[in-house]
């Protein structure tokens, strides 16, 4: 499917804002690339919109969703579309993502990033979701992989590879989670560098940084410490295989100072800088 | 072999009701077993729809404490399915399984509480609402005002209560005077819960008005209606009370007509 060009986020450091940043943020307008923030803490009207439009003003930002449960197996919920093309047309964000996972089942929700069998009946059906998405926002959706606890007897090919797929045969863009592969890779014994190779470069329009914590010998993606070293020498092997892109550093969980992020993106800022130098 | 759906049902009744682990996972891992796999994704569960409701419900929260508050949510989560994968709509039954749970009946008040913070999220998550219009109003013939159909704010929340929830609501807000020295025992409140210019606030409607409204809200044109509460309250000042809820967006426009 040809959708048309959305304006794209900027190859830079960017930072997840956060209600407890929002009148820091506007008073003193760092200089930070990007922002991202969770949609559906904007769907409807009133205050959290009316803050986004002003925030809006001064930076592009990426809308990511947490809650449309992609892979989930009943109708995606139509109101929860709604919402999200409404805030899309006002806010006119460079991106929209959302998680390769699913949040309910038989009438009940779940309301977590919920992993499933990577099957070809699996990908049939979230490709199909994922076109809907697409057709309905008019534009391309990009889709992050999961950081997971357990893994499916019947999957039948790798996260990865899914994702892969599921780019060729919809057009979705990828948003590469390096901290969650890092979760997978010590949890589930994922072939990080494999699952590198294996993501389509062209494909990936976004990464994310995020920190972990151990909980009982399982990595847990609590998105509530710094990025750790493991996760920046990732980053760096996927800089090196696919190059800069932008990159954001994501935190909602015993959320630090603003300036404490703004430092963290200037860390990704430099090292994708390399990069960037090196393309020249 | 199962359906992928069925699949996915069984990971979910597994989460959700806290026992059994499903079939179709894997059963080992590096560095931890399953159990502890699914325990994660328990707690996760319920700890996101716990901080929902914490969110939703700030004023409860600290008039019980944490723990209490946790207890409450345990058996809250236990009983109501989440229905939506936006978690700000999660808690809407939270005053009605307050009233009814024991540990928490020498807190008569507290559903109240619920009804009033329940009407300040959902205010605060509400589409945005015309305002009402005077100058059209003005240009309405003074023979057909009887007719006119005030259209009420839906993001209004119009709370009765037999205690004073107002008072208490705002005695805990975070730029109060922290005025809490309210008897509880100094008698009732009608409470509403109104928008303005985005700022979810909590105003007190005396019972002339509070009767008008609700005439309003039910669809009874403003002639029948305003007679209505003069009728109850000889004292019932119109104008002003139209122009209050016009100023705090509780009446958004009018209709003329069938």
């Amino acid at each position: 499917m040809t959708l048309p060009a959305t304006p794209a986020l900027p190859c830079t450091a960017g930072i997840g804002l956060r209600a407890v940043h929002y009148h820091e943020l506007l008073q003193q307008l760092p200089a930070i690339g990007w922002l991202e923030v969770h949609s559906e803490n904007f769907f409807g009207g009133g205050a959290a919109l009316n803050t986004l439009r002003r925030v809006r003003e001064h930076y592009p930002i990426s809308l990511h969703g947490v809650g449309l449960g992609l892979a989930s197996p009943p109708p995606l919920d139509q109101r929860h579309l709604a919402a999200l093309k409404k805030l899309c047309d006002e806010i006119e964000p460079a991106a929209v993502s959302e998680h390769l996972c699913w949040n309910s089942a038989d009438g009940r929700v779940i309301n977590d990033l919920l992993p499933f069998p990577y099957t070809q009946a699996a990908l049939t059906h979230v490709a199909e979701r994922v076109e809907q998405v697409q057709a309905l926002l008019g534009r391309q959706l990009l889709i992050e992989n999961l950081s997971s606890y357990l893994s499916f007897n019947q999957s039948e090919m790798g996260e990865a590879e899914f994702l892969a797929t599921l780019s060729r045969r919809t057009g979705c863009g990828i948003l590469f989670d390096v901290n969650n592969l890092f979760v997978n890779q010590c949890n589930l014994g994922v072939d990080a560098l494999a699952f590198i190779k294996t993501l389509p470069a062209d494909a990936v329009a976004e990464y994310h940084l995020a920190g972990a914590t151990k909980h009982n010998g399982c990595w847990v993606d609590t998105h509530s410490t710094a990025v750790s070293n493991e996760v920046w020498a990732l980053y760096e092997i996927a800089l090196q295989q696919m190059g800069p892109r932008p990159t954001l550093i994501e935190w909602d969980n015993d959320i630090p100072e603003l300036a404490l992020l703004l430092n963290e993106a200037t860390k990704a800022q430099q090292q994708m800088g390399r990069f960037n130098e090196t393309l020249v | 072999m199962k359906r992928w759906s069925e699949e996915l049902e069984c990971f979910a009744q597994a989460i959700i009701s806290g026992q059994g682990v499903p079939d179709n996972l894997a059963s080992h891992y590096g560095h931890y077993d399953l159990t502890t796999a699914m325990a994660i994704y328990r707690n996760n569960y319920r700890g996101n729809l716990h901080d929902a409701l914490a969110g939703a419900y700030p004023v409860v929260l600290q008039l019980v404490g944490d723990e209490f508050f946790r207890l409450m949510t345990y058996h809250f989560i236990n009983q109501t399915p989440s229905h939506s994968g936006n978690l700000h709509h999660y808690g809407a039954a939270m005053a009605a399984f307050i009233a009814d749970f024991a540990p928490a009946a020498g807190l008569p008040y507290l559903a109240d509480v619920a009804t009033l913070e329940w009407g300040c999220h959902s205010a605060y998550f509400a589409e945005e609402s015309p305002a009402f219009d005077l100058e059209k109003l003005a240009q309405v013939a003074a023979e057909k005002h009887a007719d006119l159909r005030l259209v009420v704010n839906p993001a209004a929340t119009l709370l009765h209560s037999k205690y004073p929830v107002a008072d208490l609501w705002r005695a805990h807000q975070p730029n109060s005077n922290h005025d809490f020295q309210i008897d509880i025992s100094s008698g009732g409140c009608i409470a509403l819960v109104v928008r303005v210019q985005s700022v979810v606030d909590v105003c007190e409607l005396s019972a002339a008005q509070s009767d008008w409204l609700l005439q309003l809200s039910d669809g009874t044109p403003l002639g029948s209606a305003s007679e209505a509460t003069l009728a109850r309250y000889p004292q019932f000042d119109l104008t002003a009370t139209l122009l209050e809820l016009v100023a705090k967006n509780v009446l958004t426009t009018f209709t003329l007509g069938a």
